[in-house]
């Protein structure tokens, strides 16, 4: 399998390893694959609530060096974003960036979902800090 | 059991053939594959057992023309490659007995090597019934097609579904028992008749390494190591 030079430069120098603290009120966390399809990506983001940008971004990944460069690359791209700018992030624009061959595009869906998985765990926790302690109680 | 109910037996033999013995009479085998290059002899050659006795195989010709290898297979023969085939075969012979300990010596090694340097490392397949150059294993948490990129300058395969074009994982690992997910973290170690002794400690140290190095950007083995069942889990399949 021939690599491109961007793919292999963030599998032996990947951005971003690593954990957040995934009870912390400002962090999203998103975890997509299966082992079984072997690929599992988890993607976690912290977000300055007040400005809505994403501070800092974290990823792990089991799989392959385009799955990881497809995960790496966006912790790069979501630092700086606000959340509705990642929100607009395409798996198209990992392909074009990482040069992925069409076997292996389905790395840089998975990228993709992993995104949006962790801005929407961080939007759930969002939503139920703004409901009352009396709404809170019936919920539990 | 083929011989028992009458049913012809053809089996690959190109792994086996100059690594082990191989006996078409106490092996009950009826029609063999062969290729030179598997035993060190030319690319682009290769040969067919055709059993003629008890029972006789007739098998349907390949090519038509001139009638050539008894009306099997029409065409002018490869006389170089031939020779080479030959050559290699009674090198093999020859050397059979020292290689084959030779080389489960260097399987061993590495073996024992990897399992020393790593938890939660795998054999697959029987270590009994297995030859004695071949070494298969499953490193947890780990996928195959990356390990292999960070063992670039080593020629290994993996059973992984990324390292193949349809995306499905070594349907002979299957076959064998394993789950999708130590199929897709395994890697297939072949050793040579040129290995040597310090390539064999340069791999194991090698994947030692990568093997430690993608553990840490494993979520998996980070999921494993704060104790959670990982057969439990409720993933988000794509």
């Amino acid at each position: 399998m021939a690599y491109s030079d961007k793919v292999l430069d963030h599998y032996n120098h990947p951005r971003n390893v690593g954990s957040l603290d995934k009870s912390a009120s400002n962090v999203g966390t998103g975890m997509v694959g299966a082992p079984e399809c072997g690929d599992v990506m988890k993607l976690q983001i912290q977000v300055n609530d007040e400005s809505g940008i994403i501070e800092d971004a974290r990823f792990k990944t089991f799989g392959c060096g385009s799955a990881i460069a497809s995960s790496s690359l966006a912790t790069e791209w979501l630092k700086g974003k606000t959340v509705d700018e990642a929100l607009q992030i395409k798996n198209t624009d990992i392909v074009n960036e990482l040069s992925l061959p069409p076997v292996k595009i389905h790395c840089s869906v998975l990228a993709e979902d992993a995104i949006k998985a962790a801005i929407g765990d961080y939007r759930a926790k969002q939503s139920s800090k703004v409901a009352t302690p009396a709404e809170q109680q019936s919920v539990a | 059991m083929c011989r028992e109910r009458g049913v012809l037996f053809h089996t690959d033999g190109v792994q086996a053939i100059g690594k082990v013995p191989v006996n078409v009479n106490t092996d009950n085998i009826d029609i063999m594959s062969i290729t030179g290059h598997k035993l060190y002899g030319p690319k682009g050659v290769g040969a067919l057992y055709v059993r003629r006795r008890s029972p006789r195989v007739q098998i349907t010709a390949q090519m038509d023309g001139g009638g050539h290898e008894r009306g099997m297979r029409s065409g002018t023969l490869n006389v170089p490659g031939i020779v080479g085939l030959g050559e290699a075969c009674a090198i093999a012979r020859r050397e059979m007995p020292e290689e084959m300990k030779r080389m489960r010596y260097l399987r061993d090694k590495l073996k024992s090597r990897l399992e020393a340097g790593l938890d939660e490392v795998f054999i697959n397949g029987s270590m009994e019934h297995r030859l004695p150059q071949n070494l298969n294993m499953s490193f947890l948490y780990v996928e195959g097609e990356s390990l292999l990129m960070g063992i670039n300058d080593v020629a290994v395969s993996s059973g992984s579904a990324c390292t193949s074009a349809t995306l499905e994982p070594s349907y002979v690992l299957k076959a064998l028992g394993l789950g999708d997910d130590l199929a897709h973290s395994s890697i297939r170690f072949g050793i040579g008749r040129f290995n040597t002794e310090e390539e064999i400690d340069y791999v194991a140290d090698k994947v030692i390494d990568v093997v430690r190095k993608l553990r840490e950007l494993s979520p998996l083995y980070e999921m494993a190591k704060e104790g959670i069942d990982l057969s439990k889990v409720q993933w988000a399949a794509h």
